[in-house]
């Protein structure tokens, strides 16, 4: 296969008020290959992705298709013209079922009317070559979030996509899943179509990808072939320094038994008698693939699901733990998974979205709020974890993902808790702002914290944690030392109850 | 609050590092942000060049007592935007009330006097007589919370549902005892000094101009919001509510209690507007108050109460009220064409809602 | 299991309430079979009001249940609400419920052909109707939906009647008190006026003869043009409720909002005040009050107030003195006048038959229209107390 260029992106700028969004910045994508983009959160490579789909305009530069000169207006005359996207945050009609979704505003007609079966038959066709196995008819809210990502990709190929970019695909993705998603990225790449392949995740990158540009601050850093480049030149080159190590060193010790979980069953959900205990100062991982009831333990264990049995004991005492009122006052705090949907106050500053969970303690004479004592805190926050950002009176949606989930940290760890109970803090967030957070997370414990942490990166609760719970069905299948047990071994528990 | 001087050195220092081009979009911004008031300024402005009588002192008396009968109620309807719902119920809750309130207050002799056995009301008649309206409003506020809360139904169709039954249970009451539907009026002197005396002195010229008393307690209710809203946990829980529900619960807050004593709160603004309303213009019916929540409503988005959800402040409501009285008041100086009135208010609702909705799009 | 149980009680609280709605109101009552009263079971009366919330209506409504009841008929009453869209609903369901005679009090007075549809939906099913009170023809196309029809007739006023009675009873009044009212000496009155609704007829009528009406009365006796619209440059000459409700609030705001600008202080003060009804007239008064005008009190200054309606809560105010006129439509007369209709029309007369045997009941308060025989006027009369 020729690997002529398909999709040529040069000297592309862009400026907002104040800023330099994109300086000067190339990417070439060549038919038949994956082209990695990487960089830091707020390197550019959003701006950059929605300046060829038409979302920003840019200010300098070329965009060539094929040759020609393009300049798209929206995401869906670039999909028209075969350029087509897979977002990390899927944008669909939820209540609308697959094949609606697929066709959607170029609906199968016969005649006036739209045709239910022949929108059927090609989507099963589209879905049938690349081995995706969804009921076209099914609603699209109840996939689980990689199935819907799969739908994103048959939307793509059925608009005969030539350049396809995937933004993130494997953040929410297991394993397996992310087997499958290379399998059919391979598929895509071999029947022609250029891939460009944005994510952080470098073992991924370096697997996957043919070339890899790496840009940092709004600039082009470098492009090379894949196979010249490992995992510290990448950081070296993203971060503009080296950075030794992807996870700082252990400090904390586990110290005696703090809380001990007996016979935890959901009332609405899958999970069954998952028993366990955890100690003070000690780090527990959750694994288990999507769905295996990871998230169920920490959300019936704070409350915020309704519980079918099972008692929780912290420091010997028993906590009822039925809202989360009542486990943050028990010293319960949970930091959960999706962070827009249920994390931040986005319209909200982040004073307000620091404080919220601990107005309490600001109380005076019963009635009014001591503004002076928020603003400390908030101030004790920002500079605990970190946060960058201009003021506290700043809107937390113009933070970047990072900082946001540090704002939420810093909004738990105001309530003084003993237990931590965090889903996939670090999901969607940069490298730097990872070793950060693992930081953070590690400081803790060495305070005497207990933290539970679920995330579906596997070197991350190996890197991290002292024991790791494996979860399987919604049962708990087993635990492993994290110092002593391996990736294969975790994968074999999850896969005990399948 | 941010220290006003210094806020503005920063801009102005920010200023000077723009190029031609941010400059120009800074003003550009500055402009469009503070669109409001600058419609507000030029509406007045050009008012005031065909009649000079609208910036005369009994004229801007005129506008506040305008302006202090609708706060009170925008206030109310305004919690409920800021959890991304409304309330349909604030009239007739209103009509109710005043109705209920007028029928207790009216003096010894009135001519359809609705309840034969009470004599002339007191001043502790007047305070009970409020108390029962804040209640009664309080509650309709309370069942429109409980099935928005519990059921988690959109306030939309349940204060619809509520407003047919205030108003049915408001024609019932008209019915009632006698009156026959007739107004209700032939209010107490206690009642009508209560809320349309004056305990202040009178001034200009000849002592012309009063203020009178609802003027001050929509002052103070306005005070009683702006510190409910900014500084207890309730605003704040309020506000954490409206932006993400699902992240409120996670992070401690009773959205159950905060969504019923939101709407609990706005019932009682409407009990109370119920209360002040009957006494101003003193003769009831059962369709007074009809249709007041639309121009709350519209005080409120105007003034920055997004629907969007979680925004919102207690003197952007009092900017909406204002516009829509200006307008109001404008019009009637400029004896503008009764239809052409439909149209301008139509018109600058539309234009001020949109350009205070500009600040909440994503900028590309 | 207390939350699943709270949501129980307030269920039940609310099906006890709605059902001790269902006893205390006035309700639609049961079929005519249940109906112990045989000469009346042959009638099955519905009748339509355009809104329950108005004050005139249901003072009718309340001496119309008296009168049916006493004789024995049960009628079902639906509230228009103000539209008439709902107004036709409530006629096709009662229809196909067995209803036959209707009186409807029409919402839309505006158009001959709401009133059409309602006769041909009748006729369809061999019912009658009998308007009542809101005009269904203008005053320039007398008979064009009466005449045309078998099965219908019209009990009410002469739209433009209480124009002129408003009228000539401000003319009169101000005759005898011009130099009084006239505060500024200038030889005009000038005045506010205020409708009740944009575009009904009535409210159109009321606002055009009770001026020219005065206007004419005043020439006659040396005083012309003198009545001035108090705003020069407003080119309607009324200020209207926007909402369309004849609202005291409107009034109120309107009037304080002029009040701010024309004062006896500036020479230019409103002299007299015409409502399109009582309840517009008090809300007026209420700003004349603020304003410390019209408070009974020495030496204070008593702005002329006229209405329509003669609502208890107006005859209070005049006789108080705080208000001066208002035009009375008689209730009772009314309901009187349709009970009637309703029995003769069982017994089998005609439209005209009937109509003209109601008349000679009471030859001071009905008459029959010139120009259409089955159109009945109940006669307004002035009310100063």
């Amino acid at each position: 296969m020729v690997h002529d260029v398909l999709l040529q992106m040069t000297d592309i700028c862009k400026s907002f008020p104040g800023v330099k969004a994109l300086d000067h910045v190339s990417l070439t994508a060549r038919r038949g290959t994956v082209h990695a983009l990487m960089g830091e959160n707020g390197a550019g490579k959003s701006t950059l992705m929605k300046c060829l789909f038409g979302i920003y305009r840019k200010d300098e530069g070329s965009i060539l298709l094929e040759g020609k000169e393009i300049e798209f207006r929206s995401s869906k005359e670039a999909l028209e013209h075969g350029v087509a996207m897979v977002h990390q945050e899927l944008n669909q009609a939820l209540k609308r079922s697959v094949m609606d979704n697929l066709w959607l505003g170029r609906y199968p007609m016969s005649g006036i009317a739209v045709s239910e079966r022949k929108m059927y038959q090609e989507t099963k066709k589209v879905f049938d070559e690349l081995e995706i196995d969804v009921d076209p008819r099914q609603t699209m809210s109840t996939l689980p979030v990689s199935k819907r990502q799969m739908v994103e990709i048959a939307k793509a190929v059925s608009y005969n996509a030539k350049v396809i970019v995937f933004d993130e695909p494997t953040s929410s993705l297991t394993e397996e899943e992310v087997e499958h998603l290379f399998k059919i990225i391979n598929m895509l790449r071999d029947r022609g179509c250029a891939i460009i392949y944005i994510s952080h995740k470098m073992a991924e990158i370096l697997r996957i990808s043919d070339d890899v540009t790496i840009m940092r601050d709004g600039q082009w850093v470098d492009t090379r072939p894949a196979n010249e480049l490992d995992m510290p030149t990448i950081i070296k080159l993203m971060v503009g320094r080296e950075l030794g190590n992807q996870f700082p060193p252990k400090t904390n010790e586990p110290g005696e038994v703090a809380l001990e979980v007996e016979n935890l069953s959901g009332q609405y959900s899958q999970l069954r008698d998952v028993s366990f205990t955890a100690r003070k100062g000690e780090i527990l991982g959750l694994a288990g693939l999507d769905g295996s009831g990871r998230t169920e333990v920490l959300e019936n264990i704070f409350g915020v699901a309704t519980r079918r049995s099972g008692t929780i004991k912290l420091n010997g005492k028993t906590v009822r733990n039925k809202s989360s009122r009542q486990s943050i006052k028990a010293g319960f705090a949970m930091l959960t998974e999706e962070r827009r949907a249920t994390g931040i106050f986005g319209i909200r500053n982040i004073r307000d979205n620091t404080v919220i969970s601990s107005l309490s303690k600001h109380l005076k004479a019963h009635i009014y709020l001591n503004e002076r004592s928020m603003r400390k805190d908030t101030q004790w926050a920002i500079d605990a974890m970190r946060i960058k950002t201009p003021s506290q009176e700043t809107k937390i949606r113009s933070l970047s993902g990072g900082n946001q989930q540090k704002v939420i940290l810093g909004r738990w760890l105001l309530t003084d808790p003993e237990v931590l109970l965090l889903d996939e803090p670090t999901r969607g967030i940069d490298v730097g702002a990872k070793y950060e957070i693992y930081q953070l997370i590690i400081d803790l414990a060495k305070q005497g914290a207990t933290v539970l942490m679920v995330s579906s990166e596997m070197p991350e609760l190996l890197g991290i944690c002292d024991r790791i719970l494996v979860m399987s069905g919604g049962r708990l299948a087993g635990e492993v030392d994290a110092r002593t047990t391996t990736q294969e071994e975790i994968m074999t528990l999850a896969a005990k109850y399948v | 609050m941010r220290n006003p001087v210094t806020a503005v050195k920063q801009t102005a220092a920010r200023y000077k590092t723009m190029d031609a081009r941010d400059k120009k979009s800074f003003w550009v911004d500055a402009v469009l942000n503070n669109a409001i008031y600058i419609i507000l300024i030029i509406f007045v402005i050009y008012t005031w060049t065909q009649n000079s009588n609208i910036l005369s002192g009994p004229s801007i008396v005129n506008l506040i007592n305008l302006v202090a009968s609708n706060l009170p109620m925008a206030l109310g309807i305004g919690g409920c935007i800021v959890l991304t719902g409304t309330d349909l119920s604030a009239g007739r809750v209103v009509g109710l009330t005043a109705g209920i309130s007028a029928a207790l207050l009216q003096t010894a002799t009135a001519a359809n006097k609705f309840f034969d056995s009470l004599g002339e009301p007191g001043l502790a008649m007047v305070f009970m007589a409020l108390v029962l309206a804040l209640l009664l409003g309080g509650l309709v506020g309370l069942v429109n919370g409980f099935f928005v809360a519990k059921f988690q139904l959109h306030p939309f169709i349940v204060t619809l549902a509520t407003q047919l039954i205030v108003y049915g249970a408001c024609l019932m009451f008209y019915m009632s005892n006698g009156n026959n539907g007739q107004p209700i009026s032939g209010l107490s002197d206690a009642y009508r000094n209560f809320v349309t005396g004056t305990i202040l002195p009178r001034f200009g010229n000849n002592g012309a101009l009063t203020i009178p008393n609802y003027v001050l307690y929509a002052i103070i209710v306005f005070a009683i919001m702006w510190f409910t809203w900014n500084k207890t946990t309730f605003g704040k829980n309020m506000f954490a509510v409206g932006s993400n529900p699902e992240a409120a619960n996670v992070s401690g807050v009773n959205v159950f209690f905060t969504t019923m004593m939101v709407h609990a709160l706005a019932g009682v603004t409407y009990g109370y507007a119920g209360f002040i309303e009957a006494a101003r213009i003193s003769s009831n019916v059962a369709n007074t108050g009809q249709n007041y929540e639309s121009d709350a409503i519209a005080a409120c988005v105007i003034g920055g109460v997004s629907f969007v959800g979680g925004t919102g402040t207690v003197s952007g409501v009092l900017l909406g009220v204002v516009l829509l009285r200006i307008i109001f008041v404008c019009l009637t100086y400029l004896s503008v064409d009764q239809n052409l009135q439909y149209i301008i208010k139509g018109a600058i609702i539309l234009l001020a809602c949109s350009i205070d909705m500009r600040k909440y799009l994503t900028r590309k | 299991m207390k939350k699943k149980l709270l949501s129980l009680l307030l269920a039940g609280a609310m099906t006890v309430g709605l059902a001790a709605c269902g006893n205390g109101g006035d309700t639609p009552a049961e079929t005519p079979s249940d109906n112990p009263d045989a000469t009346a079971s042959d009638a099955n009366v519905a009748v339509f009001y355009y809104a329950y919330s108005d004050a005139f209506i249901s003072s009718v409504r309340s001496a119309l249940d008296t009168a049916l009841t006493g004789a024995g008929i049960e009628p079902q009453n639906f509230d228009g609400n103000s539209s008439q869209t709902t107004q036709n609903e409530y006629i096709t369901t009662a229809l196909a419920n067995g209803a036959n005679i209707l009186l409807v009090n029409l919402v839309d007075t505006a158009s001959i052909d709401t009133a059409n549809a309602i006769i041909e939906q009748a006729d369809a099913v061999g019912a009658q109707v009998v308007f009542f009170n809101r005009a269904v023809e203008g005053t320039d196309q007398e008979g064009v939906v009466l005449n045309a029809h078998e099965n219908v007739a019209f009990v009410g006023t002469d739209a433009p009647e209480a124009g002129h009675l408003q009228g000539e009873m401000i003319g009169n009044y101000l005759v005898e008190n011009f130099d009084a009212v006239d505060l500024n000496g200038d030889g005009q009155i000038s005045y506010a006026m205020f409708m009740g609704q944009v575009g009904n007829v009535e409210a159109i009528y009321r606002t055009q003869y009770s001026v020219e009406d005065a206007n004419a009365i005043l020439a006659e006796n040396g005083h012309e043009n003198a009545l001035v619209y108090f705003d020069a440059s407003n080119p309607d000459m009324y200020q209207a409720d926007q909402a369309g409700n004849w609202s005291a609030q409107a009034a109120l705001e309107y009037m304080q909002t002029n009040l701010s600008q024309y004062s006896e202080a500036n020479g230019n003060m409103i002299e007299l005040v015409i409502c399109n009804n009582d309840n517009m007239a008090e809300g007026a008064i209420s700003a004349l009050q603020a304003a410390g005008y019209n408070t009974g009190e020495e030496g204070s200054t008593t702005i002329p107030v006229f209405g329509v309606d003669a609502t208890d809560s107006a005859k209070a105010l005049i006789a108080d003195g705080y208000m001066t006129g208002t035009v009375e439509q008689s209730a009772t007369g009314m309901a009187n006048a349709l009970l009637g209709m309703v029995q003769n029309i069982s017994a089998g007369m005609t439209m005209d038959e009937a109509v003209a045997a109601v008349a000679q009941t009471d030859t001071e308060l009905y008459s029959v229209s010139d120009a259409v025989a089955n159109k009945l006027y109940v006669a307004y009369s002035a009310y100063t107390g």
